[in-house]
């Protein structure tokens, strides 16, 4: 008896992973179902689905560069304070001095950008397969919602590094957003908790861009994948002669 | 399988990809030097004792933190590890020891390096740490104006030990800067240029003209820069000059001169070598050089015009440094009458002090130009906003060289300095339509002033790191006193206090503790020279005896240094007020070297001959035990003297008795030479 | 032998596992076979979602490797950089500001595009998906000529030449498309193209020539410069 065939025999292993090691469609099947973050899936899936060009993958790049920015960005936090110097410093700092921080910021910013990008690609690709058709209709609508919710994530994250790009791209910005009549002036001073970007509007954005915005995005997204499933697994080019 | 082929490569790649940062961050480039570092020092060490120090040494990122000072953080001697350690003394860079300066070694944990030398104190490689991209928010300052750095906490005009620094800031005060661009601590400069209310009365058109287009050409003292103007400019400029209306008591004060008779030409040369004009004009180049050339000067003004002026010049121009000399009507017109003999430009054109016809039209074109330009910003009196004519200057120092406009200078590096000293040097060289006039400096006005430009920094430094000398009390009393050192003009040459010009050196503040009242009466009356090696003498201004008696009452009285003693030897042995000690002292230090007692000695230092006569023993024994108290630029050695040894020199030098001397004599001297 | 036939109506298909299904001639369910081949989602789906976010963090990794984040100097509400910039996809909102009033370009259009984006699969044209030229008729081509030209001249008005040139192509294109059914594959493509269709596609084109515009093409002031051109604040 190896060791391997020994942990796999204890109880304790057995309590945890419940299916065997044979390639069998049994245990196929239980690695799916008896696993939470796969039991998306279902167990057998339609071949044509895994086609590059069904659906291009960009729903699951959008969703593994939000992982990616998930795991980066909570490495992140550990470096920074919200507060003025300080978060330009420790931008610094993650350059100069934090082991890898130079990585973890740029990982962070680029897969912030593909995430927008793809997210954008993701909404077309479903436009032009005519994927928003029922039963997917509320399912288009969270779309869009996750989509101004990632906007909004990249645009909180943008003024973080209190640099000259964040201060101006966020003051040309919320500039735009006081142009709205009647409310106009007050959504501005909501959001930045004050008239101009201070220190206020820093601590806001990054509240707003480490709890509530993340949150607001797992679940739109958890309800927005659930529905997929739902509703039939993706959806690809709309088939010849089926209208 | 394909499937399971590209998973295995995709895996491969995956970790391989997440492994390249830390490979990067344990190659990280000090960790070499430090490596470097270590062996060089093992190399170097005499001692078992200090190569263990090396040998021990961890290799880890350096820091000075100052949380005080803007929470500093400065890494440099991450690698710059040999700046305290004098194993490194002429090591190569980055490990040579930090020269000696006031603050080094002493102050790096209270200042760091950055605060000095600038650059990104929290970077731990060299291109970051330098700044070398023209995006850097903080380069290093080149080593050419490096005391621009001292100038960052110290914020007065002078600063000791900062030459460069000091020159610039004091070049920057001269050439009017603070007129048009404002700068925290000098929101109360207002320029020396005259007033044009007596223009038109004093001299022509065609002078005004040739002044406009070059007044450097003109005079070679000017302060005015060049506005670099068309000769369309200029014309309407002169006709809005001459369109201002003389305040007529002026005008008929140089009417009524100007109808007086002629002078003597001969006396008048005699009067204006005694009156010591040079000690501030120059003639023909020869003079201190901080008022006009005076060598056309009959080709400049008219002789009405000069004879008024000369008499009341604090009416034609109340900010004038120029004293009210005490002279005869008669004196006047001598004086004048040589400057017509030989103080002119003979090759001027007859009609160049001939009045301009004013052209209305032209006159308010030229007004809109001399508001365009700025002219009021130094000749106040006409009109001036309350804000400054030009952008601020506070924080330009900080200015990070991408964020400055270069324009059409493409030859230009693209730095902070580089952008400065060609815009001092060559103002509308980046783009047209510019309006800053061009000064003439040379080389080391510039660097200077660069210097002085690169000090000013956005933000203060914090409180306890500012550093401003102590203030010296400049009380100028008021009343009938008062009135006679405005007359005279005692602060454009003296100083009292921290106010006052630098051509004495003498100091007034504390001249009350120093000189004899008797001594100093007949001085102001009939000055004669105490340090025979300066150009620049105390003019013969014709004080009367009432004045200066007030004066030297006043000196007496306010002027003084309550640490200097009345008597020092008081309460002292017989032994130590020992003459003959004193001398033998004298002889033995070499004081004759600078100094003359009867017949020999040297030139460099006032003569002592008349020492009891001039100084009082309490200065006399408090200066010789620390001469440079008053003033640090003083020559005179700090011999380290002891008490006793201090009062035998005194006690020698009271001694020393002048003969009464004729004053006509002196004065045949002075104008012989 | 044979027992007769025992019939049990029940709804408990546990207790009864059988089912006779009975229906009526005129009722016929179109029942389609489907030849569909499935597989099993593990391994074949996992492994290629995994593979596929390895090369997603693969490509991000290198791009953090060679390229680094932007970072400026520090915020200074006293220095403002020219242009000043929003990020890259805001760009085109903000290009639209140079041409429009603030109110439209900064609150109505946006909200438009939102609205706009939410109704899609609410929008019966939508539902039903025929190519725009399915139906044909006179009065069709007349409105959407209408329709193409009235746009164009409301933003020439604004001279908002980046909203009219694609209006102008994308129209021409769109009213060339109607006797393409029976024309070469190309033609028969752009002919199959739903009405909704060529209105994303207008939209896309149009932002993303804002965008582009907005990112690579404007300098000080917000002026015209091209990429090449250097330019400093």
């Amino acid at each position: 008896m190896t060791t391997g065939e020994w942990i796999r025999g204890t109880s304790v292993y057995r309590s945890v992973i419940r299916h065997g090691l044979e390639d069998t469609n049994r245990n196929r099947s239980l690695i799916i179902f008896e696993n939470l973050f796969l039991h998306v899936h279902p167990v057998k899936v339609r071949e044509r689905s895994l086609r590059f060009t069904h659906t291009f993958w960009l729903g699951g790049i959008t969703l593994a560069s939000m992982l990616v920015l998930i795991a980066t960005g909570i490495l992140l936090m550990f470096y920074y304070h919200p507060s003025v110097p300080q978060a330009y410093r420790d931008m610094k700092e993650l350059q100069y001095v934090v082991d890898d921080g130079v990585f973890l910021r740029n990982l962070h910013r680029w897969a912030a950008h593909l995430m927008v990008f793809t997210a954008v690609l993701h909404m077309l690709r479903v436009f032009y397969h005519r994927a928003y058709r029922p039963p997917r209709q509320f399912n288009w609508v969270i779309g869009v919602v996750l989509l101004l919710v990632t906007l909004l994530l990249s645009y909180t994250g943008y003024l973080l590094p209190w640099d000259q790009l964040a201060f101006w791209g966020v003051s040309v910005g919320t500039n735009m957003a006081k142009q709205a009549p009647l409310i106009g002036e007050r959504i501005r001073f909501f959001l930045l908790g004050g008239n101009i970007v201070s220190e206020n509007a820093l601590l806001r954005f990054y509240v707003l861009h480490c709890v509530v915005l993340p949150v607001a995005l797992l679940l739109l997204v958890s309800i927005h994948i659930w529905r997929v499933r739902k509703d039939g697994g993706v959806q690809g080019p709309p088939e010849e002669g089926r209208q | 399988m394909p499937l399971r082929r590209l998973f295995a490569l995709s895996s491969l790649a995956f970790l391989a990809v997440l492994a390249v940062s830390p490979v990067k961050n344990a190659l990280r480039p000090y960790r070499s030097i430090q490596a470097q570092y270590k062996a060089l020092g093992l190399a170097r060490a005499t001692s078992m004792k200090a190569a263990s120090v090396y040998a021990d040494r961890q290799i880890a990122i350096q820091q000075i933190w100052i949380p005080k000072f803007d929470n500093r953080v400065d890494r440099c001697t991450t690698c710059h590890l040999g700046v305290s350690d004098t194993v490194m003394a002429g090591a190569p860079e980055p490990f040579r020891m930090h020269v000696a300066t006031y603050h080094t070694p002493g102050d790096f944990p209270r200042f760091g390096c950055t605060a000095c030398h600038a650059g990104e104190g929290l970077a731990t490689s060299k291109d970051d740490a330098h700044g070398t991209s023209p995006d850097s928010s903080a380069p290093m300052r080149p080593a050419a104006y490096m005391e621009s750095g001292c100038g960052r906490c110290h914020q007065s005009e002078t600063v000791d030990e900062a030459p460069t620094l000091s020159y610039g800031r004091a070049t920057m005060a001269k050439a009017g800067c603070y007129a048009c661009h404002a700068v925290r601590g000098h929101e109360d400069f207002r320029s020396d240029a005259p007033p044009f209310v007596s223009i038109a009365s004093k001299t022509g058109g065609a002078w005004v003209e040739q002044w406009l287009a070059d007044p450097k050409k003109v005079d070679p003292n000017a302060t005015m820069p060049n506005f670099q103007l068309s000769k369309d400019d200029i014309t309407e400029l002169a006709n809005y000059l001459f369109s201002l209306p003389v305040p007529p008591q002026l005008e008929q004060a140089v009417e009524q001169a100007s109808a007086e008779p002629a002078g003597n030409s001969a006396n008048g040369k005699v009067l204006f070598r005694e009156s010591m004009c040079i000690t501030c004009h120059t003639v023909d180049g020869k003079g201190n050089g901080s008022a006009p050339e005076l060598n056309h000067i009959a080709t400049r003004a008219t002789r009405g015009w000069l004879i008024a002026f000369i008499r009341n010049p604090h009416a034609f121009n109340p900010k004038t440094k120029m004293p009210q000399y005490s002279f005869s009507d008669q004196d006047v017109r001598d004086l004048v009458a040589y400057f017509e003999d030989e103080l002119r430009d003979f090759d001027a054109p007859k009609e160049i002090l001939d009045p301009l016809r004013v052209n209305q039209t032209l006159a308010d074109k030229g007004h809109e130009l001399f508001k365009n330009y700025g002219c009021f910003s130094c000749h106040v009196g006409t009109e001036r906003g309350g804000e400054r004519f030009g952008p601020d200057l506070d924080g330009i120092g900080d200015r990070r060289a991408s964020s400055l406009d270069f324009g059409k200078r493409t030859d230009l590096p693209h730095t902070l300095d580089a952008w400065l000293a060609a815009k001092i040097s060559a103002p509308r060289s980046f783009a047209d339509g510019l309006k800053m006039p061009k000064f003439s400096f040379d080389p080391e006005q510039r660097r200077a002033i660069v210097t002085a430009l690169l000090s000013m920094s956005s933000a203060p430094v914090p409180e306890p790191y500012r550093y401003i000398p102590p203030q010296q009390a400049s009380v100028v009393p008021a009343g009938q006193v008062g009135e006679i050192v405005d007359r005279y003009r005692c602060l454009s040459c003296h100083q009292f206090g921290s106010r006052g010009g630098d051509i004495s050196t003498a100091p007034l503040t504390f001249e009350g503790s120093k000189v004899n009242r008797d001594w100093l009466v007949s001085y102001l009356m009939l000055p004669t020279s105490i340090r025979p090696l300066l150009p620049e003498r105390m003019p013969i201004m014709k004080i009367s005896k009432p004045e200066a008696e007030k004066l030297a009452d006043a000196i007496e009285t306010f002027y003084v240094d309550p640490s200097i003693p009345e008597n020092p030897f008081a309460g002292r042995p017989a032994a130590d007020a020992d003459p003959k000690e004193g001398e033998r002292l004298y002889t033995t230090l070499g004081c004759r070297s600078c100094h003359i007692i009867g017949s020999s000695g040297g030139y460099y230092g006032p003569p002592l001959t008349d020492t009891h006569t001039r100084l009082k023993p309490g200065w006399v024994y408090s200066y010789l035990m620390n001469p440079q108290k008053w003033r640090a630029d003083i020559r005179c050695p700090n011999y380290g003297l002891t008490d006793t040894d201090a009062l035998r020199l005194t006690a020698y030098l009271e001694t020393l008795v002048a003969a009464p001397a004729a004053p006509t004599a002196t004065a045949e001297q002075r104008s012989a030479r | 032998m044979s027992a007769p036939i025992e019939l049990i109506e029940s709804n408990d298909p546990v207790a009864v596992p059988w089912r006779v299904a009975l229906m009526r001639r005129d009722s016929r369910p179109a029942v389609r076979e489907s030849d569909e081949k499935y597989v099993m989602t593990f391994p074949h789906l996992i492994v290629r979602e995994i593979i596929m976010f390895q090369l997603v963090v693969i490509g991000l990794s290198l791009a953090a490797i060679f390229f680094d984040a932007p970072l400026e100097s520090i915020a200074n509400p006293v220095e403002t950089p020219n242009p000043a910039k929003a990020p890259w996809y805001f760009l085109g909102l903000q290009e639209l500001l140079h041409y429009f009033p603030p109110v439209v370009a900064g609150v109505l259009m946006p909200a438009l595009v939102v609205i706009g984006l939410v109704v899609i699969p609410y929008a019966r044209v939508n539902l039903e998906a025929g190519p725009l030229w399915a139906t044909h008729s006179r009065g069709k081509l007349a409105s959407l000529t209408l329709v193409v030209l009235a746009l164009s001249l409301l933003f020439g008005a604004f001279s908002c030449w980046p909203i009219v040139i694609p209006t102008l192509i994308i129209g021409a294109a769109m009213l060339a498309a109607r006797n393409g059914e029976q024309a070469s594959p190309w033609r028969r493509a752009l002919w199959r193209v739903t009405l909704p269709e060529w209105i994303m596609t207008w939209f896309v084109v149009i932002a993303a020539l804002l965008t582009i515009i907005g990112v690579f093409f404007r300098g000080p002031g917000w002026s015209w410069v091209w990429p090449w051109e250097q330019f400093r604040a």
